[in-house]
């Protein structure tokens, strides 16, 4: 899978880069409009991470390039603006989703592997993890082929953790990527909490392998090692 | 009132005065000069009778204006003027004369004079020159206060359109201030002033957003390297006090990140940014809310009661109509106990939020202000932001502490 990251932040361009390179990912780096301008119109990419503000040109423009030169690919853009009419201007000039900056990389993981299975790449659209697989168009979970139900919330949640395997999220990670930004709680992550028992309740009966690791009472961690 | 109206009732008012004191005064200055004409005219006449009687020793008599008897009294008598009504036989009616008395000496004999002139003629001859002045002097002022108003309403005519135009301008709509010029000085100096003011105004307003919508992307940036670089940390081995550290650190920044978000959404609504709007079914909405809130009611063990008597429309911009409703949602979920109650209710023009809580009533105007926290965890703008966004859409927002702390929006009337 190849990604470009196009970003004029150098320091989060590289933290961003270094992630995904770590997820098995060949990622390019573009740190201006001209340089981005230059490899979109070159280079074939599977993924483009788009920051709109770039010094030397809107990145809202860069979508015609990329939408001529590289109609296979797919956009998120990384936006500092929390705004509806950015969002909508974006996503209707072809880009695929958005993402406001600050963000989890997991979050991010979790945006470009929807992504990628919406486009049909990787050729399935089910994620597997040992026993446990998750079929994302029926939004069905098996393990061992035998079927169990959880509830939209609880099945959000294993997919985000499958999706980021031997990562640790916090609490706060996985309340975010259940809520969009707008809802604000003070303090009402310890739900996940609960929803996380009962995951685990429902993998166990399937007779599946308990892979939540509980990081001292803050974090947890999908992992079978 | 009313410049014009002002300046128009004062001339009214010295008018009046004026016209009184002149036709008083004109009619007693004219009545002076007639008597003094009076009294020259018969001093003219006694010189005449006194040169007949000595030219032609003839007494002349013409009563009852001429009247000379010739008297043995020997005294020459001070001349005197009296006033004196006397039965006219011609005109069949009494009449005031004004009569001359004299005794003078014609050729060594004496004679008594006495001249009589009407002097109600003279009276009515002042009356009426009076009441001719009278007259002019109001048709003049008549025709002047008609051409003066006229004059008036045509030149305060800008003054006024300009003044509407000031009234109506809006520093957020994009037009300029379009005043007229009126060719009077001080009128156009006054647009030239109100100009240069609402240009310099505009200029701050603008760079005051553009500051404030710039620093809050600038925050952004240096927020996300920090806490991905943080979320980095967290995932070598730690200990659980380094790990506990990391932990308390993201969540500070997505703290800080959640506060600047929302002083910029607050700076937009106030700036009047969000500018479509279109109807919705706010029970639509709460709907949608409350299943989506769902699994937050559940962990707290809060009961959720909903009723819906009719549909209650509004016209808002469908994000801020999101914003709304989910800052009231979190703030009864915020602030409130174990195994509490939320009651929603929505009629034809009313929607209404209920939530337990602490048992003490809070401060109406405080709640809705900014950075006022009812739990430190809180940023303290979610009340403010739902009060702002009722304001840009003409409702009102009540709170209420009955049992409950409730709080109704209702249409703004």
């Amino acid at each position: 899978m190849k990604i470009l990251i196009i970003e004029d932040e150098i320091e989060l361009l590289i933290a961003i880069g270094n992630y995904l390179t770590k997820e098995n990912y060949i990622c390019e780096l573009a740190e201006s409009f001209s340089k981005a301008s230059d490899k979109t119109s070159v280079y074939e990419y599977d993924i483009i991470l788009l920051d709109i503000t770039l010094p030397d040109g809107n990145g809202l423009e860069l979508l015609t390039t990329i939408k001529k030169y590289n109609r296979k690919a797919g956009v998120i853009i990384l936006s500092a603006k929390n705004s509806l009419d950015d969002k909508i201007t974006g996503l209707d000039q072809g880009a695929d989703d958005y993402i406001t900056k600050p963000f989890q990389l997991s979050e991010l993981n979790s945006r470009i592997k929807a992504l990628l299975r919406r486009r049909n790449y990787a050729g399935s659209n089910n994620v597997v993890f040992n026993e446990i697989s998750i079929n994302t168009d029926s939004k069905s979970v098996t393990i061992k082929d035998q079927q169990i139900m959880l509830t939209k919330k609880e099945y959000d949640i294993l997919l985000f953790l499958i999706i980021n395997p031997n990562r640790v999220l916090t609490k706060e990670a996985i309340a975010e990527h259940l809520w969009d930004d707008n809802i604000d709680l003070a303090d009402t992550y310890d739900f996940i909490y609960t929803h996380l028992n009962n995951i685990r309740k429902k993998i166990k009966m399937a007779g599946g392998a308990d892979y939540i690791k509980t990081l001292y009472g803050m974090g947890y961690k999908f992992t079978d090692s | 009132m009313k410049f014009l109206t002002k300046i128009n009732r004062n001339y009214l008012v010295l008018f009046s005065v004026i016209l009184i004191v002149f036709s008083i005064s004109g009619y007693y200055v004219l009545k002076t000069i007639l008597i003094a004409n009076t009294r020259e005219n018969l001093f003219s006449l006694e010189v005449l009778i006194e040169k007949q009687l000595a030219e032609n020793n003839q007494i002349p008599s013409l009563k009852p204006i001429i009247e000379v008897v010739k008297v043995n009294n020997q005294s020459v008598n001070h001349p005197e003027f009296k006033e004196k009504i006397k039965y006219n036989s011609h005109e069949n009616e009494q009449e005031s004369f004004i009569e001359y008395s004299n005794v003078i000496k014609v050729n060594g004999a004496y004679y008594s004079v006495k001249l009589r002139e009407a002097s109600v003629e003279s009276e009515d001859l002042a009356a009426s020159i009076a009441a001719v002045i009278f007259s002019l002097l109001l048709a003049a002022f008549a025709i002047s206060y008609y051409i003066t108003k006229r004059l008036n309403k045509t030149t305060w005519n800008v003054f006024e359109n300009n003044l509407k135009e000031i009234e109506n301008f809006d520093f957020r709509r994009n037009t300029g201030l379009q005043l007229q010029t009126s060719g009077i000085e001080e009128f156009d100096r006054l647009n030239m002033v109100v100009n240069n003011l609402t240009a310099k105004l505009k200029k701050d307003f603008i760079s005051l957003k553009e500051f404030t919508e710039n620093a809050s992307h600038e925050i952004q940036t240096p927020l996300a390297i920090a806490s991905l670089n943080l979320e980095e940390i967290l995932q070598q081995e730690l200990t659980e006090e380094s790990f506990s550290k990391v932990v308390t650190a993201i969540h500070a920044l997505k703290r800080l990140s959640l506060l600047n978000q929302n002083l910029l959404l607050l700076a937009k609504i106030e700036n009047n940014q969000f500018t479509t709007s279109e109807f919705i079914i706010l029970n639509d909405l709460v709907k949608r809310k409350i299943d989506e809130f769902e699994p937050i009611f559940n962990e707290k063990n809060i009961k959720v009661s909903f009723t819906s008597q009719s549909d209650f429309k509004v016209k808002m911009n469908v994000q801020l109509a999101d914003i709304l409703i989910n800052n009231l949602f979190s703030n009864a979920v915020n602030h409130n106990i174990e195994n509490g109650l939320i009651e929603i209710s929505i009629k034809e023009d009313a929607f209404r939020i209920c939530n337990t809580g602490m048992p003490n009533q809070l401060d109406n105007e405080d709640i809705f202000q900014r950075f006022i926290k009812g739990n430190s965890k809180s940023h303290g703008l979610g009340l403010a932001i739902v009060k702002q966004i009722c304001s840009t859409h003409f409702l009102e927002i009540k709170y209420v502490k009955n049992e409950l702390h409730c709080f109704t929006i209702s249409q703004k009337t």
